[in-house]
């Protein structure tokens, strides 16, 4: 099982360390504030107090031995930078760095950093995405033309067989598979749903209005059935 | 509430569980002609829409539900998924 040391706590930091650890990944969490440590006890395997520029401190840790690194200290640029060149001296395999702006993504990618993020940048890119196609849940580029999009089914396609729209004939795309809110009527009369998912549909599964299509095909062709 | 209404109701709950959201969003709106202080109704309305994945609506149907039966726990949970999607 992979391990992973989260440094600096803060929203980002925090976050990604809590999502891992629900991911039952092993998780050290270390930050220079004890508050921010203290907040993360009982959520993660381990949390330290600790100031990470302290290339000792670091060592006397064994963080050498964590297959990945998260380095979560947007603000403070020069740490980053410090903490990023001592953890791959160190030997962790894997160090992934929060960037402020690009000049700081350009400086760490030259210390050594394997990938750099943009925490709020992505979250506003996916935003914009979302806003400008809300009926597209996610997409997944596949290649320079081709891609995989998560899409709520055209009206036009409810109550249709697979079969019946020809989506291979028709627009070149292939359904990988059909998501579905199933209504599940509880003993106190309220309603939930329960989520079905079709894998590698058949002509003969209908497409139900509110369904989610996952699709397969070039992107200008998923670009058509979007516009429907 | 007048039989008819109820009818209309019982027939949205039946075509909810089948799956036939369109059909149960008209019943409702007819519904609505006759009544419009019920959160049973609006609760349906939400339900529907959001199985259709008409997230801006089904928000619309809970938020009427809650102001009509502020205490509506599960018309509370639908809207605060569909807030947080």
């Amino acid at each position: 099982m992979a391990q992973f040391v989260v440094i600096g706590l803060g929203r980002f930091g925090s976050s990604i360390a809590r999502a891992l650890s629900e991911k039952n990944f092993e998780v050290l969490a270390i930050d220079r504030e004890e508050s921010q440590v203290k907040a993360m006890e009982g959520i993660v395997s381990q949390s330290v107090v600790l100031n990470a520029t302290d290339e000792k401190s670091l060592r006397e840790l064994g963080i050498g031995e964590f297959d990945t690194a998260i380095v979560s200290m947007g603000e403070t640029v020069e740490d980053s930078i410090m903490i990023t060149l001592t953890l791959k001296e160190l030997g962790v395999k894997q160090v992934i760095v929060k960037a402020k702006s690009e000049l700081h993504a350009k400086i760490l990618k030259k210390v050594g950093a394997d990938r750099i993020v943009f925490p709020e940048r992505e979250m506003a890119d996916r935003l914009a995405q979302s806003l400008a196609s809300p009926k597209i849940f996610d997409f997944i580029e596949v290649s320079e033309t081709y891609g995989i999009v998560e899409m709520v089914a055209p009206k036009k396609f409810a109550n249709k067989t697979l079969a019946d729209l020809k989506l291979r004939d028709k627009f070149g795309v292939s359904a990988v598979a059909i998501k579905r809110k199933i209504p599940v009527s509880k003993p106190d009369g309220s309603t939930d749903f329960k989520e079905e998912f079709v894998v590698g549909p058949g002509g003969g599964d209908e497409i139900i209005s509110g369904d989610v299509l996952i699709l397969l095909g070039r992107n200008l062709d998923i670009e058509k059935i979007r516009k429907l | 509430m007048s039989e008819e209404y109820r009818d209309l109701i019982e027939l949205s709950d039946f075509y909810i569980l089948s799956q036939r959201y369109d059909e149960a969003i008209k019943i409702l709106k007819k519904a609505e002609k006759i009544r419009k202080t019920d959160p049973r109704l609006y609760y349906n309305l939400g339900i529907a829409y959001e199985a259709m994945n008409e997230a801006a609506e089904a928000r619309d149907a809970f938020r009427l539900v809650l102001k009509l039966d502020p205490a509506n726990k599960s018309a509370q949970e639908h809207l605060d998924r569909l807030i947080e999607e």
